[in-house]
């Protein structure tokens, strides 16, 4: 959760789409979509659909952090070295 | 071809996720894009499903999505094939030697000289009845997995109409009605089930709409 908090919190107002977060963290989809739902679910992030940029093209989901959010990514420890799977879901 | 497999991995996803998640389905699907733009569908698909699998067994809402799948594929599919079978194959299991309807009528036979004209002029209808019964199960268990639960309720209530007039024609028409007692018992339980699990399911629904702000 600390590597999306901090991708999120670095750009707080900017729309984050799913997989430029994924590219950006380093986490699978399998990690980062439990993540995104469980941190929507807690009000730590808000989400809502986007037009697509191309026509023809889905509208996509976005994301940012709400503020409850942006506190708690303020109130975590700095850098720290690479996370296993687990470290990363904590 | 990997395309084609992880297209049907996110198809496969979306099936997993209740409707509490149905929004997030949408959101991976609509992610999917960008994966096969980036040349990565096959890992971003599986991924997806590997999320809707620990959706699946970490929120009651996925529980129950199990539970359906378990209790369709368990049980209704193989009560569906009993009965369409039994229904194809004549009833076998009410006559003398479970010879079937073909049994019954074997000339000569001890049971021929009273039985025929009855069971030729019954075992039609008792087998479109059975087919019937057969073919609701297959309706239910196709509507627990859309999670169309008001087409559940219906069609159980139909099958049960179903089986009722079957079993009052079988215990009218034959001597031995332990087979139809079996069969009524089954059907009864299972439609208990599908009704608790009816039921749970509208509980899930009341506690999302209550959570939902």
């Amino acid at each position: 959760m600390r590597l999306l908090l901090e991708s999120l919190s670095a750009q707080r107002q900017q729309w984050r789409h799913g997989y430029d977060l994924m590219k950006e963290t380093g986490l699978s989809s399998g990690t980062l979509y439990p993540l995104l739902m469980r941190m929507t679910d807690q009000g730590l992030v808000e989400a809502e659909w986007h037009e697509p940029a191309q026509p023809g093209r889905p509208p996509r989901h976005a994301y940012r952090l709400t503020a409850a959010g942006f506190a708690l990514a303020l109130e975590m420890p700095g850098e720290q070295g690479p996370l296993t799977h687990r470290e990363a879901l904590a | 071809m990997r395309a084609i497999v992880a297209r049907a991995l996110m198809a496969l996803t979306a099936c997993c996720l209740d409707e509490g998640r149905r929004e997030w389905a949408r959101a991976m699907q609509a992610e999917f894009g960008a994966a096969v733009e980036d040349g990565k569908p096959l890992r971003f698909a599986c991924g997806c499903l590997a999320a809707a699998a620990r959706e699946l067994v970490t929120r009651a809402e996925g529980r129950f999505v199990l539970t359906s799948y378990a209790l369709a594929l368990g049980l209704m599919l193989p009560m569906a094939a009993l009965q369409i079978g039994c229904a194809v194959l004549g009833l076998p299991y009410l006559y003398a030697g479970h010879g079937g309807l073909g049994g019954a009528l074997v000339a000569g036979g001890a049971q021929e000289a009273l039985m025929r004209g009855v069971y030729q002029a019954a075992v039609p209808s008792l087998s479109l009845l059975l087919l019937l019964v057969g073919i609701g199960h297959l309706r239910i268990a196709w509507a627990m997995l859309e999670r169309d639960w008001s087409g559940v309720t219906r069609m159980g209530a139909l099958t049960l109409a179903a089986a009722a007039t079957l079993i009052l024609f079988m215990a009218a028409l034959f001597i031995d009605g332990s087979q139809a007692l079996l069969q009524t018992g089954i059907v009864l339980v299972e439609l208990a089930t599908v009704s608790l699990v009816a039921r749970r399911n509208a509980d899930l629904a009341r506690l999302q709409a209550a959570r939902s702000p």
